[in-house]
């Protein structure tokens, strides 16, 4: 796959920002080049969130998402913001926990606990990094060496552990949804 | 060697100044520019540059115009708000010819307005936002790659001509992160100002000269100079004296029109034989891109023109690229700024259409394809 657009959505506070920013670190270092832009309200928690990646072979003409590949739900508040860019390709995938009315249509929808997942692991501030690793374990859009690579190289050594067990933990959710 | 990384356009903005000799940032952080102050005060320190953060816009704006009159090659960045703020010794720059860079971020406005929110409200601001006929200079990058470049060429031409030039971004823009090989965009050279090298005696700070630019007089080099935002004469001091008030202010507005070809910079996708010519920058350049790309695959014979340097705008490159052309599109995320002076070129040669959008979300490739279709 050539091109194709990614988002990460849910509340302000989630780390939406970061995943997005992680993920497109990887591709890069694959060689694609990516446009990652983000959306969020003037608040420093809450308040709706976003992040797209629209990634390509050479710079996108249009930076910003015209329709989604892969979308991700984090929060309820964010479940129904991206239909208008969802197609029967898509796959949605939503934290079956916060997101109690994941959005209907002819695309896949996966409901997977992140949120729960990271719980386990001791911190929901993890939940970010679950998804992440479990989007690109479920799709496949890039080598999880490369992601966890970048995981481990942007993580202050403080949250190192707990981040890579995230990793981990994601990964294993996105193979049972692939 | 390539050296791709992930950046974002306001850190392109600081990089691209940084890598022209910028070594004087004076700011007050305001969103969605703030981040343009934080690689400043990240980056200037390793170059032995000072980073100052005054306590508000017009202060940070003076400071500016201090640090480049002591020769050094200084800019500050705003959004809305603290750009309105700045207007004041922004002229003072514009009159007594002092180089700066000013970087603005644009927002939903007026006022306070959509903080996070893009616009491109602030066309004629740049233009005019100082009052009095003043000589400016507008360039607008619409990548992180050309926040990279602009700012570049924005030291460039403000060292070279001796006149402010805003780099006007937009939200979207200033917070976009895209891939760029930052080996492909760093220049060899960089520009700096024309100092004064003759003789001490007789130095007159404001002379005439015949490419209407005055030698800049070098802080400690021994030359006696006089600065003030008042009209004044080739010598520095004020004069209401008519014919020299005339010749003065003349001066300054027509070196633009003298050095308009090392000014003007646009792109043109598809112009030649197009039924409709887009005019668009920012944002909306990119979502009007990805339009005639669309269209082009429809049989739609239509074009872009994209005015790297708004202002003074490319007149002349404009009406060439038009010919033939039955209609233009002026797409914009405000209520009709550029499209005045589209139209006023157009002269009702040719019908001029706008597409504006003030709700804050950016202009999209389907709303410019449906407007064309709708006016072609």
């Amino acid at each position: 796959m050539d091109d194709f657009e990614v988002r990460f959505s849910g509340s302000g506070g989630q780390g939406l920002i970061l995943s997005a920013k992680f993920l497109s670190a990887a591709l890069v270092a694959e060689g694609f080049s990516v446009a990652q832009s983000q959306s969020y309200e003037p608040v420093s928690r809450g308040g709706l969130s976003r992040s797209d990646l629209v990634v390509s072979k050479g710079q996108a003409a249009f930076p910003l998402s015209r329709g989604l590949d892969y979308l991700l739900i984090l929060d309820g508040a964010a479940a129904q913001a991206s239909n208008d860019l969802l197609g029967k390709d898509s796959l949605v995938m939503v934290d079956s926990e916060l997101v109690p009315e994941p959005p209907k249509g002819a695309f896949r929808v996966l409901n997977l606990p992140f949120a729960e997942t990271a719980r386990k692991l001791g911190n929901k501030r993890v939940a970010n990094i679950v998804a992440l690793s479990a989007l690109v374990a479920c799709s496949g859009i890039c080598k999880l060496e490369t992601l966890e690579q970048i995981v481990r190289g942007k993580t202050p050594p403080k949250f190192a552990t707990l981040n890579l067990e995230a990793f981990e933990a994601g990964c294993a959710l996105g193979v049972q949804g692939a | 060697m390539a050296n791709r990384v992930n950046l974002q356009g306001n850190q392109a903005c600081a990089l691209g100044a940084i890598a022209a000799g910028c070594t004087f940032y004076g700011g007050y952080p305001i969103t969605p520019s703030s981040e343009v102050a934080e690689a400043m005060a990240r980056e200037l320190p390793k170059v032995g540059g000072t980073f100052i953060q005054m306590e508000d816009e017009i202060a940070s704006m003076g400071a500016v115009v201090g640090a480049s009159m002591g020769g050094v090659k200084a800019m500050t960045a705003t959004s809305g708000p603290g750009f309105s703020l700045k207007q004041e010794n922004l002229g003072y720059a514009c009159g007594a010819e002092i180089p700066c860079v000013i970087v603005n971020v644009m927002r939903g406005g007026p006022s306070t307005g959509m903080p996070t929110r893009p616009a491109q409200g602030d066309v004629m601001q740049a233009r005019w936002g100082t009052h009095g006929d003043h000589p400016i200079i507008v360039l607008t990058p619409a990548s992180v790659s050309e926040c990279y470049t602009e700012t570049i060429r924005a030291f460039d031409l403000t060292e070279q001509l001796r006149v402010p030039v805003i780099v006007l971004i937009d939200e979207v823009i200033g917070h976009l992160v895209e891939t760029v090989d930052l080996d492909d965009l760093t220049p060899q050279t960089t520009v700096s100002r024309k100092f004064a090298d003759t003789p001490v005696e007789g130095f007159e700070p404001y002379a005439v000269t015949e490419d209407m630019i005055p030698p800049f007089p070098r802080p400690g080099d021994g030359y006696r100079s006089h600065t003030t935002g008042l009209t004044h004469m080739p010598n520095g001091f004020p004069t209401q004296n008519p014919a020299k008030a005339e010749a003065a202010l003349t001066r300054t507005t027509d070196k633009l029109v003298l050095h308009k070809d090392l000014i003007e910079f646009c792109q043109l996708i598809e112009c030649a034989g197009a039924d409709l010519v887009i005019v668009a920058i920012g944002i909306s350049a990119r979502a009007a891109e990805q339009a005639v790309r669309d269209l082009r695959g429809q049989g739609v014979n239509v074009g872009l023109f994209r005015p790297l340097t708004l202002w003074p705008f490319p007149e002349t490159t404009l009406k060439a690229a038009v010919q033939g052309a039955k209609a233009v599109l002026v797409p914009e995320m405000n209520q009709g700024q550029m499209v005045l002076e589209v139209e006023r070129l157009m002269a009702g040669d040719l019908p001029v259409h706008a597409l504006n959008k003030i709700d804050g979300e950016a202009i999209t490739p389907s709303e410019i394809a449906a407007k064309v279709k709708e006016v072609l």
